[in-house]
């Protein structure tokens, strides 16, 4: 018997009923799937033990006190040990991952290149150093740096001469300052909410107006006008013309300020009429006082004292090494560039991405990202006692990055490995203040503690709060006048702060309308038509920072007149331009 | 010759169940052999150890597992016998301090969400209910592993039919009268 | 037998957004994907923005932070999914979303009056390194499910064991808070059982200002918001489209 096609079929559809009995197919299909669950490409969350670690977050100079919850030796997620943080602190553990971080740079011949020009410098040429969050130790030994080497220069933003207490007021009035939305430590403005009334004057319905108790759309450029009528240096008549407010506004403000003290008036930087205006008002020693700073070893006092960029000499600055890893303020570039000499300046930056001086530096060398970062925190605006808080590494920094400050004391020849340490050290010697640990929320004086635990509780995630200094006697009330400048057809305003942000901020940004995006900018319809662009046009959006690809949105109830812009390094809200691509 | 169709359709359906039950269990699983031939009667009885002295708990309830190397140099940074196994051990992994990759019987998928601490304070289960008399036994049960998944064959160890599906969990869930939500085992 | 529920100051939220990054962090939702919008992201709670509809200078903004509403007695997502992949769990109230039975069919997404489910468009993706930085107490999920906020499962696991460990029958309530609650900066959200009356999310719920969204429905939610504006009460109750005038932001 030959064996036909018809008995392969009967042997093979046997084979088929019979294997359907059996648990190999659907063995095979479970299979499939529970292979299809794990195969290359999906991510695994590490196991292990939880440990909490304590820090400060480094990414303002808020410096906010962050619980962070790590598997092994991981932080997974950021917390705040005294309220809630803000969303870029929420996300800071994952910057040493995001795609433009830079971890290479070339240190060597950035190097070379330092000594060769600072050897070459004239004599009225000099090196500088440009620090964009001065106040921490590492500021010092900048200061000691230049101080050693030959027209040396230490250059950081101006800072407020003023610390403010919330606690205190009882009627905030703010120009213009995001209060409520990372002017200061977000625990510490709600912990203090609730005690006070905020008027809020700004020509944008901010994130803080619109939580205010009061919001007043002044025009823009007009805070210094209302400040100074306020205190009765400008008539409310000007004043009036030049915020847009009813003349009755500005004098029920003022009478407000006086009658429901004790009363605060902030701006962005508490600029001088600012600090004038609360003289006027009584606050003095209430609820503003002299910033206050921790002790500093004895030896540190012959450091370069800090200069404001205005005040250098045009076309003197031969080397500039600007620490941007360490972001406070960003003066903008081309005031920084009118100071340059003309000739082949040489400008090294050390950054944790290209996106701020970098464009602009012949070097860009890798800093280390929150949470690699050894440093401490500033006295925060809202620091009303002085304060030393360090961020500690949660995860070691990888090969190849440059400590901004090692590199800068090597130009200098100065040996200070430990400066931290030393300014600890200096500190405890002190003997004054008290020391609270985050781990058991204990609080011990400095004189009970020795020098050693000291600063290991401060790296394990502790700070250290001294007695608030006596206020002294309050400034002079010194207005200076507020020019009338031309008001511009279009001033850009910044809608949120530039921080760094991780990729998961496209929460905020791109998986819904919450935040502006980087790309997008929000104006009225009249303004849009007088640009020529309509809601989701491309545009060009010029800014004294520079120019920028944008898409832009229409919203009646922005103030005409105004583009709203997510502030990126570098901005000053000013005139801009929006030209249809 | 009809009868020639049925025999060769039995002999197919035959020849499937055969390859099926008998011959699909040996290909689909591969043996894998445990880094170190461990004993837990030895230990059980010559150093006097109970479960909890290796697979503790931790503070916050989660379960330490299998013990990592310290556990293990924290006795045998020397040989303490005479067994080749230890010598072994001794020599492959205390000395260059590498963590023996022990394969892990009861290794759920990612989507599961096991708490020791519940079944054991909580539910007063004891360790033999699910793993079997492990403490005593001699040598470790074998470890026999999915090619296509990854996934062991037996989570447990108890000696019944091998299982590694949650339909055991659920058995005992449901005589324990406790199945309430889905969630309350995935994660 | 727990009810576990929200209240929302929606006068305190200041549309910061720490809720939404601290929600991603701890449930392991990727970053965007290229193409990923406001529709076809995955943001388990959502911030919208919401005005009075005037004009500058009358305009008045206010944020609302939406997310699982976990209905009670009729949730729309549970009675329509075809795998029974959705279920209320009698213990706790949650209405709990099992990725691992979901086949992407997306009716749950369309019976969702809240908008709070969301389809995993692409495979989850992370930028290298980051998925370091992954919570072990939360799976993930793959390509073709739905997903939505479950009340942080993980961390009530944890507070479970936790309790397991040190022989307690009951959760400490201070051990069991959502991530989104834990990350609030301004104190806006409120977290815990509505059928313990001394709860402070109990007592919220009771307050005359206290509302909850599209309460015409009948899904019985378990999230009250609170506001004193009465423009905002009105928009939860969603008014006939062209109503009045909507804003385009947010």
């Amino acid at each position: 018997m030959t064996t036909t096609r018809r008995d392969l079929l009967r042997f093979a559809g046997g084979a088929a009923f019979g294997a359907f009995l059996t648990p190999a197919p659907w063995r095979l299909i479970t299979d499939t799937a529970l292979w299809s669950e794990n195969w290359p490409g999906i991510p695994r969350p590490a196991r292990g033990e939880i440990r909490t670690k304590f820090t400060h977050c480094s990414l303002c100079p808020a410096g906010c006190a962050v619980r962070a919850r790590c598997v092994g030796q991981q932080p997974v997620a950021l917390a705040g040990v005294f309220g809630g943080l803000c969303p870029f602190g929420v996300t800071a553990h994952h910057l040493p991952y995001h795609p433009a971080r830079l971890r290479q740079g070339p240190v060597k011949e950035a190097a070379a290149a330092v000594a060769a020009a600072i050897a070459k410098c004239g004599p009225r040429e000099r090196v500088a150093v440009l620090d964009l969050r001065p106040g921490r130790t590492a500021s010092w030994t900048y200061r000691r740096a230049m101080a050693g080497v030959r027209n040396g220069t230490y250059i950081a933003p101006a800072q407020p001469p003023v610390s403010v207490n919330l606690a205190n007021a009882r009627t905030v009035l703010s120009l213009g300052a995001p209060l409520l939305d990372g002017w200061c430590s977000p625990a510490n403005a709600f912990a203090a909410r609730d005690r006070f009334r905020l008027i809020q004057a700004e020509p944008v319905e901010s994130r803080t107006a619109s939580l205010a108790d009061t919001w007043l759309p002044i025009r823009t450029g007009s805070e210094q006008a209302l400040a100074l009528s306020l205190a009765g240096a400008l008539d409310t008549r000007d004043a009036a013309e030049r915020t847009g407010l009813a003349e009755r506004q500005i004098v029920d403000l003022a009478r407000e300020l006086k009658e429901n003290g004790p009363a605060l008036v902030i701006d962005c930087r508490m600029s001088q009429n600012v600090v004038a205006l609360n003289v006027d008002l009584g606050s003095w020693g209430r609820t503003i006082v002299p910033r206050p700073e921790a002790p500093v070893p004895a030896a540190w006092k012959t450091a370069a004292p800090p200069a404001e960029l205005a005040a250098v000499p045009d076309g003197s600055i031969r080397v500039l090494l600007i620490d941007e890893s360490a972001p406070g303020e960003y003066l903008p570039w081309n005031e920084i560039q009118k100071k340059l000499v003309s000739g082949n300046p040489l400008v090294v930056a050390f950054a944790c991405s290209r996106e701020g001086y970098g464009q602009h530096a012949q070097f860009v060398l890798p800093a280390a990202a929150f949470p690699e970062v050894t440093d401490d925190l500033p006295a925060a605006v809202d620091a009303v006692a002085p304060g030393f808080r360090l961020a500690t590494p949660l995860i070691p920094a990888p090969d190849g990055l440059v400590n901004p400050v090692d590199f800068v004391a090597g130009v200098a020849g100065l040996a200070a490995p430990d400066a931290l340490r030393q300014r600890a050290d200096a500190i405890h010697a002190s003997g004054k203040g008290k020391l609270v640990t985050y781990a058991d929320g204990k609080s011990a004086a400095v004189k009970e503690v020795k020098a050693d635990e000291f600063w290991k509780a401060l790296n394990a995630g502790a700070c250290w709060t001294g007695d608030a200094a006596q206020p002294g006697r309050a400034p002079g009330r010194d207005f200076s006048p507020a020019a009338e400048a031309a008001v511009p057809a279009l001033t850009a305003v910044a809608a949120e702060l530039a921080i760094a942000d991780s990729p998961l901020m496209s929460k905020v940004y791109q998986e819904s309308n919450l935040r502006l995006g980087p790309d997008r900018v929000a104006m009225h319809p009249r303004s849009a038509r007088e640009c020529g662009v309509e809601d989701g046009a491309k545009a060009t959006l010029e800014t004294s920072a520079g120019q920028r690809r944008v898409e832009v949105m229409i919203d009646s109830g922005i103030c005409p007149g105004v583009v709203l812009v997510a502030a990126r390094p570098g901005f000053e809200p000013g005139q801009a331009k929006v030209v249809r691509i | 010759m009809k009868i020639r169709g049925k025999i060769l359709f039995l002999a197919g359906a035959m020849t499937a169940l055969g390859a099926g039950w008998a011959g699909f269990p040996r290909v689909i699983y591969r043996s894998r052999p445990q880094p170190v031939d461990f004993s837990h009667k030895v230990h059980a009885e010559k150093a006097g150890s109970q479960c909890e002295d290796c697979h503790a708990f931790r503070d916050d309830g989660s379960f330490a597992g299998i013990p990592a190397l310290d556990k293990c140099a924290g006795c045998h940074a020397a040989a303490m016998g005479t067994t080749a196994a230890e010598k072994n051990f001794i020599e492959q992994y205390v000395t260059p301090q590498r963590e023996p990759q022990w394969a892990a019987n009861a290794r759920q998928p990612e989507n599961v969400y096991f708490s020791h601490a519940v079944h054991v304070k909580r539910g007063q289960v004891k360790c033999e209910q699910c793993h079997g008399p492990q403490g005593s036994s001699d040598r470790l049960p074998p470890y026999q592993v999915d090619r296509i998944s990854g996934y062991s064959r037996d989570i447990w160890g108890a000696g019944g039919r091998p299982g590694m599906t949650m339909d055991d969990c659920v058995a005992c869930h449901q005589k324990q009268g406790l199945e309430h939500s889905c969630l309350d085992c995935h994660k | 037998m727990k009810r576990y529920g929200m209240s929302i100051d929606v006068d305190r939220c200041n549309g910061c957004g720490a809720c939404m990054v601290a929600c991603a962090v701890e449930n392991n939702i990727p970053p965007a994907h290229q193409g990923a919008n406001d529709r076809k992201g995955i943001t388990w709670i959502r911030v919208y923005r919401v005005d009075n509809g005037e004009d500058f200078p009358d305009r008045r903004s206010a944020f609302v932070p939406v997310l699982c509403q976990q209905c009670g007695e009729h949730t729309p997502c549970a009675s329509v999914c075809p795998q029974q992949a959705v279920d209320v769990d009698p213990a706790t109230g949650i209405v709990g979303q099992m990725p691992e039975r979901c086949l992407g069919c997306r009716y749950c997404m369309a019976a969702c009056p809240y908008h709070a489910r969301y389809f995993n468009w692409w495979d989850p993706a992370w930028p290298a390194g980051m998925e370091k930085t992954l919570n072990p107490d939360v799976a993930l999920r793959m390509r073709g499910v739905v997903e939505k906020c479950n009340f942080c499962h993980g961390r009530w696991h944890a507070a479970k064991q936790r309790a397991a460990a040190a022989g307690k029958k009951d959760i400490d309530p201070a051990d069991y808070v959502p991530a989104c609650v834990d990350a609030c900066p301004t104190g806006a959200i409120r977290f815990g059982d509505l059928n313990d009356s001394a709860t402070a999310v109990a007592e919220d719920a009771r307050k005359p200002e206290s509302f909850r969204l599209l309460e015409k429905l009948h899904t019985d939610p378990k999230i009250y918001y609170r506001s004193k504006k009465d423009w905002v009460k009105e928009i939860a109750s969603a008014p006939r489209p062209g109503a009045r005038k909507e804003s385009l932001r947010g």
